[in-house]
Parts: structure tokens; sequence; C-alpha cells
């Protein structure tokens, strides 16, 4: 039998008592979009800190591509092709809008300092493909006429859109995007669902945190519904929002 | 004219100390009051090697260097798990217990009678005895170090660091190893304070602890911070700065047995000054900003 | 062997003394006040200088100088730290200015009392010797000191509003601001207080041995460190502290020399700080 893309069993976290993850466990298929929603303290960012190896949960196991992540640190994690963003928006403000893709690429020669010096020209021409590759996301994203502003001087929207292209430079098979669109300007959301949305042509699986159900239902192939820590229901977005456990979770 | 070049050879001097710690505070935004105890490690390797072993210039230089950046790595490592003013006290505290090596293990370092009689260097026959064969060798090194830390600046490796002095939680999540940046730039760092240790002893040809203190670590992070940290040109002007101010003052007739308190106020009062009017120093382009910047 | 309990204990109460004083300020301003230590060194010299050059009565001439080196304390907070927190500067930043406000301000005693080593007490310190202990005066009344104002700051941060308002403020600034409680008064009251101590703690170790324009340093380290081994909410935490790094601190002068004390002090701490819990290393 086939390995599935992610797969999540037994999951347990839980902070001063209270359970952020209890018994958390999910299967995703390769090349799908899925929306993760729930009351804000149902576990979701957690979940994310988990995968990604920023917070260690309590048991369970977590497996990507075959591979345990469990105990892994994040940035190895990362190098297997997880990307993610942040409900806080990260960026590295002080740095352009261009360096910002750039630092997202995966095991670049001239990340090493050996190569710096002893094979400046490897690490020169693969760096000069990175600026190919990161100048053209960002002019397909929008953002040709910001190349060398510092990502501080990006409007909100801009910013969120810039850290989904940093996903996208890192080549992660994985995206999890944590509120890709809260808070921005309905052109600017719509342009962040189209991009989202394209992801799974070229083999991406996503999942997204997001509390608007518009854009959860216009892009997601699946949703899971958490509450507590725990899931609750797992369909199509329409047949989450019809779960009666769902409407009794939020009538709570 | 002996006078000017000497100046000159101390502003190379100092400028290789602050480019280096520049990388450290300046680029991967890791505050450290240990760079002095580098410069001392560089500057008694290159001392006791060339007294005791009679070894030429080029091997102390080597070997000051790969000693300098062994120590440097044990800097690196407390860095990963020590931040912010915990760690200013774990460099503070290494800063001491070198210091206390040179002053007290009388065996190896003369205790606080230092080591005198360091031979002038000899490259490949060229024998170094004048000043201005002295400013060349300095002028020389100071330009490797300065085109050794463009390079890394500008290479992936630099940008690394300028996330990590941002957002350490950005930097891990987009991959990179935060640790062993930490450590490899220490290691690079205190490489080159060394350097700037060896050239010190050949050329004084004497090394006493006291050119080692805390006060003068706190010197280097001056020149850095008026400089401007984060910047390459920054630890260039604030050395020729920082040098060139007290020298000024001795030819308005200063009496000399204040020169030295008025060059420690001086320098003091200017990184006080900075810090509140000008944190990005003379040229830098950021402002001194070194825990996570939230917009 | 109760001449060594004896020492240890009059280390362990000059250490508790300025890393109490450094405590109160850390927690309200959360950054490494270096300039404490020129603080603790202008106690002595005020002293001194009342005393000794002005010819005041000691018993005028010490609450002068503890009133004049509080009030820098004051200042310092008031001409430089306050402006610069008001610019949006971050702890770092701060630590920073008080690197160079420490350099001027130590240049500045040395330049006008000169590099010698100076002493307030005049003529032959008196000893008290029982069953063969060997202890100064000046120890024993630094020892007393020590201990009554440790706890009287411990009873006034129980008791005193101010004991709620340093919490509070410790916690968030952000939540005290918006409880109504004024940040920057703390900050003073806490400086306030802070220098005070240290200035005292200088006073008390000028007495019993001698002082220099550099006697801040040494002492001001060892206080940060007991600070970062009792941590920062506890006086009782501080005194634990302050008693291991004295029983550290003479066990390990016995075996390798006095010399190397600060080198001990510092292997303690980088010790400690590698393998302590993890949660206290969230700062």
């Amino acid at each position: 039998m086939k390995n599935s893309f992610l797969e999540i069993s037994g999951l347990n976290k839980s902070f001063d008592g209270v359970k952020a993850l209890a018994d958390f466990s999910c299967s995703l298929e390769q090349g799908k979009i899925i929306g993760l929603i729930g009351p804000n303290g149902a576990g979701k960012t957690t979940l994310f800190n988990v995968i990604t190896g920023f917070i260690p949960a309590e048991s369970g196991r977590i497996s990507f591509q075959g591979i345990e992540l469990h105990k892994k640190p994040a940035y190895k994690i990362a190098n297997l092709g997880i990307a993610r963003t942040f409900q806080d928006l990260r960026l590295i403000y002080q740095i352009s809008v261009l360096e910002n893709v750039l630092l997202s690429f995966r095991n670049q020669p001239g990340e090493k300092l050996s190569n710096i010096f002893f094979k400046p020209k490897v690490s020169s021409k693969h760096e000069t493909n990175n600026k190919k590759s990161a100048v053209s996301m960002l002019e397909e994203a929008g953002l040709g006429d910001k190349l060398n502003d510092s990502a501080s001087e990006l409007s909100y929207g801009q910013q969120k859109l810039l850290s989904i292209v940093c996903c996208l430079a890192s080549g992660a098979d994985l995206l999890l995007l944590d509120e890709p669109v809260a808070g921005i300007a309905p052109a600017m959301i719509e342009k962040i669902l189209s991009i989202i949305s394209d992801l799974p042509k070229q083999g991406k699986t996503v999942i997204i945190i997001e509390h608007n159900m518009d854009a959860v239902t216009q892009v997601c192939n699946r949703v899971i519904f958490m509450d507590a820590g725990a899931k609750i229901s797992e369909g199509t977005p329409d047949e989450v929002r019809k779960d009666p456990k769902v409407i009794e979770a939020y009538l709570d | 004219m002996e006078y000017l070049l000497h100046v000159l050879i101390m502003i190379c001097i100092y400028a290789i100390l602050a480019q280096s710690l520049n990388l450290v505070i300046g680029y991967t935004g890791l505050l450290s009051i240990a760079h002095a105890a580098f410069y001392g490690i560089g500057a008694y390797s290159a001392a006791i090697m060339s007294l005791k072993l009679e070894t030429p210039f080029l091997l102390n230089l080597v070997c000051a260097g790969g000693i300098s950046s062994l120590a440097g790595a044990l800097i690196g490592f407390p860095s990963l798990r020590v931040k912010g003013d915990y760690f200013v006290i774990v460099t503070f505290g290494f800063q001491v217990i070198v210091f206390g090596i040179l002053n007290n293990w009388f065996f190896f370092t003369g205790g606080p009678m230092g080591l005198p009689g360091i031979p002038q260097p000899v490259i490949f026959g060229w024998h170094i005895s004048s000043h201005i064969e002295f400013l060349t060798l300095a002028g020389v090194l100071a330009s490797v170090v300065f085109l050794i830390s463009h390079r890394i600046i500008k290479s992936p490796f630099g940008r690394i660091l300028q996330a990590i002095r941002e957002d350490e939680v950005f930097a891990l999540a987009a991959g990179k190893n935060i640790a062993a940046y930490k450590v490899s730039v220490f290691m690079v760092s205190s490489a080159m304070a060394a350097i700037a240790g060896v050239i010190y002893a050949h050329y004084i040809s004497f090394v006493d602890p006291t050119s080692f203190t805390v006060m003068e670590s706190i010197f280097i992070i001056s020149i850095v911070i008026i400089g401007g940290a984060g910047s390459l040109w920054g630890p260039v002007i604030g050395a020729i700065v920082l040098v060139t101010l007290p020298e000024l003052l001795r030819f308005i007739g200063l009496p000399s047995s204040i020169a030295a308190n008025i060059r420690q106020i001086l320098y003091g009062g200017l990184l006080v000054a900075f810090m509140m009017w000008r944190p990005q120093g003379l040229v830098g382009k950021f402002r001194f900003r070194l825990e996570n910047a939230k917009k | 062997m109760l001449q060594l309990a004896i020492n240890i204990l009059v280390t362990a109460s000059n250490m508790l003394l300025l890393a109490v004083s450094f405590m109160l300020i850390y927690r309200a301003v959360k950054f490494f006040h270096f300039a404490h230590g020129i603080i603790f060194a202008w106690g002595a010299f005020f002293a001194y200088m009342f005393y000794k050059m002005l010819n005041l009565p000691i018993a005028l001439a010490i609450p002068l100088a503890i009133l004049a080196a509080g009030l820098s304390g004051v200042l310092i907070e008031i001409i430089i730290y306050q402006p610069m927190r008001k610019k949006g500067s971050t702890g770092l930043v701060l630590l920073l200015a008080s690197l160079g406000l420490y350099t001027v301000l130590q240049n500045v005693i040395s330049m006008s009392f000169h590099d010698s080593t100076k002493s307030i007490h005049s003529g032959q310190i008196s000893n008290v010797q029982f069953a063969g202990v060997y202890i100064t005066t000046a120890q024993i009344i630094a020892l007393i000191s020590s201990v009554v104002l440790v706890a009287f700051v411990g009873l006034f941060l129980q008791k005193n509003k101010f004991g709620i308002t340093l919490r509070a403020v410790s916690n968030s600034t952000y939540l005290a601001k918006i409880s109504g409680i004024s940040v920057s008064k703390t900050y003073i009251v806490a400086f306030a207080i802070g220098s005070t101590l240290a200035s005292i703690a200088g006073i008390l170790v000028a007495y019993d041995v001698d002082m220099t324009p550099t006697m801040g340093m040494s002492p001001l380290m060892m206080a940060v460190v007991v600070m970062i081994i009792g941590g920062t909410n506890r006086i009782s935490g501080i005194i634990i502290a302050s008693a291991l790094l004295s029983v550290l601190l003479h066990i390990g002068t016995w075996y390798i020399g006095m010399q190397w004390q600060e080198a001990i002090v510092f292997g303690g701490l980088v010790v400690f700080l590698l393998f302590r819990p993890k949660q206290l290393l969230a700062k």
C-alpha cells in the first residue's frame, strides 16, 4: 500500500493543562487544498507548529512522504519540503523584497562558507539562476515593481502575498498557510486565492487556516473542522457546514 | 612622519577588529563584549610562538587565526541557548577569563609583565622593520579582511546572517540551521580579530594583558556602532574617527596624565550619544535593532 | 572550619546587597544597567570626598554620600535612559548606552580622584577574635547592614504598594499602563532604591578593604551572576544564589588560587546557563 502524503495520528499537546491538541489524527492526499477551520483556540496554529517542529508534541506521530518527523529540528523539517507562513506575518523586514524570496530557496551552495571561497563560480551561478526565478515569481505575483524595496515598505496585503511567494520559492511540496487572507483588501484576497488554487496543478498540497468561510469554500477541496484540539468533522466544505456536530460546536 | 604612519597602522588594526566584530554584532545581531579577548589570543599566540618556537610570521598568522577561531566556537555554542542580555554576560565572562589567563599564567604569558622582544616579521625574505613597511603589511591584511567580509555579506550566507539578526523563527522555517551559522560566524570573526592581534604583537614587539581588557572590547564595540553597525564601510569609518580623534586632542595641549581618561570618556560619551540620537551610526543604514524587529 | 564559614558568610553578604539592588532595577527596566557598578563606586568615593577631603563628621558624610550616589542613579535614568526609551530604543540599545556610561563615569572618578588606592577608614581596623575565629569590625558592620537592609527591602516589597506596582510593571508595561500605573515613576523609584542600596554596598566594601575607580566592575559582575542564578522574582532566590556562589568562590580559590576568582564565577555561570531547566531559558 502506498504511503499517504501526510499521515498524522494521535497527536497530543497541552499548555498549562489546557488541551491544544487532543488525540488529533488525519490523513492527506497529495495535490489537494485542505481548509482547517474552527473557533479561536481550537488548536489550529498549534497543529502547524507541531508539524513544522517548532513545538514538540507530547505523543503521537507525523509522517511526511513516509518520513517520520518526530523529534526532527524545525530547519530539517523545512528542508524535507514543508513551508509555512505565520499568523503574525513573519518576514525579514530590513532586507529587500527580492532578498526575502532569495532567502527562501533551499540548499543553496552559497549558504556554505567553504563554497563562497572555494567554489565561487558554482555559488554565483546558482545565485544568478535563483535571482531569475525569484524575479519571475515576484512579477507573476504583481510585486515586480517592488523588488528592491525593503519588505517593511510593502502594504499589509502585499506582505502576506510576499510570504506566500517565499513559500513557493522554497520548492516545498506541502504549504501550511496560516490565515493567508485575513485582514486584507478584497482585490488582494482574490489575487492570493487565485495563486493558492493554482498550486495543486504543480503537485503541491496546501493546508490553510482561515476564518473567511467564503474563501475556504472557494479554494478548498476538503475541510477539517477542529474544536478543543480534536477533529470534529471532515468532508467537502458543504458537508462540514451542514454537519450537526459543527453547528453544535459553534452554538456552544 | 613616523607618528602619522603609526596612527595609520593603528587605524588598520582597529579597522580589522571592527570589521570582524561587525559580522557578529552588525550582521548577526549578537552583542559580544569578548572581542578584545580574541584580539589578545591572536597577539599572544604570535608572541609565544615567535619567542619560544621562533616560527615565521606567516605560520604565526595562520596558527593564531586557527586557535582564535576554535576559541570563537566555544563562545558561539552558548549563543544557541542563551539570548539577549544573558548572552552579553556570557561573552563578558569569556573576556574576563581570557584576561585572567593572560594575567596569571606566568609560564606562558609572562603575567602582568607581558612578553617583550617579539621579533619583526620576515615574509619570504622581506624583512619588515620600518613604519612604512608595517603600514603596507597592515594595509594589505586590512584589505584582505575587508574583501572577505564583503564576499561573506554579499553571499547567501550573509543573507542568512541578516535573517537571523531579525527573526530566528523565520530563518528556521526557511530551513536554515541557525546553530551552524552562529558558530561559523563566530569562528570567522575570531580568526579575523586574531590577525589584528598578530600584526599588533609584531609591530609593537611587546604584549601585556592591559591591551586586551573589557574596556578594549567596549572600544571596539564603539567603533562598530559609531561607524555604523551592519554596513561594510561603517567599521572602517568608525576606526578612522575613533583612532584619530584622541590624537587630535594631543595637539590642543591636553596633559598626558589625563589623556587616557579623556580618550575613554570621548568614546564612551560618543557611544551614549549615538545610541540616543543616531543608533544607525555615521554611515549605517539600519537602526541598531538587535531584538526581533516587528515593523 | 568555622573561619571558612565566617568568610563565606561575609562574601555572601557583600554579594547579596549589590545583587538585590541590581535585581530591583532589572525587574523594572529589563536590561542590564552596567553603570550600576559606577553607582557602587561612587558611594565609596562620595564618602571619601565628604569624610576625608571635606572633613565632615562621619555621621553626616556617610548619609550625604548615599544620598548623592543614589541621586546620580536616578539622574542617569531621567537624563539618559528615559529619553531613549521614548524613542523606542530596545533593551540592548540601552545596554550599549550603559556600557558607554560606565566607561565615561569610571574615568570621571579616575580623573577627579586619581588611580591610587584609597580607603575611608582611618588607622587600624579593630578585629574581633573569639573561639579562634578572626573577623574585622568592618566585616561585622557589613554583614549586619546587608542582612538588615535586604530583610527591609523584602518586607517593603511585600507590604508596600510599590512591591505590587513593580511586579505589575515587570510582568507587562502595557498592562500596567492601562491599569493606571505610571511606568516611568516606577522606574524612577526602582532606580532610587537600587542606587541607594548599591552606594551603601560600595561604602561597606570600601570601609572593609579599600577603593579604586574600577572597584565597581568585578562586584557588579558577581551581582549579575547571582541574579541570573537566583532568578529575578524572589529575594530568597538571590539569597540562596549568593550563598552558593560564595561557597563556590571560597572552595575554588582555596584550590586554585585567589587570582582565578572571576574565572571561577563565570565558569559557574556558564555551567548553570547550559544546564539549567529549559523553561528558565525562555528569557
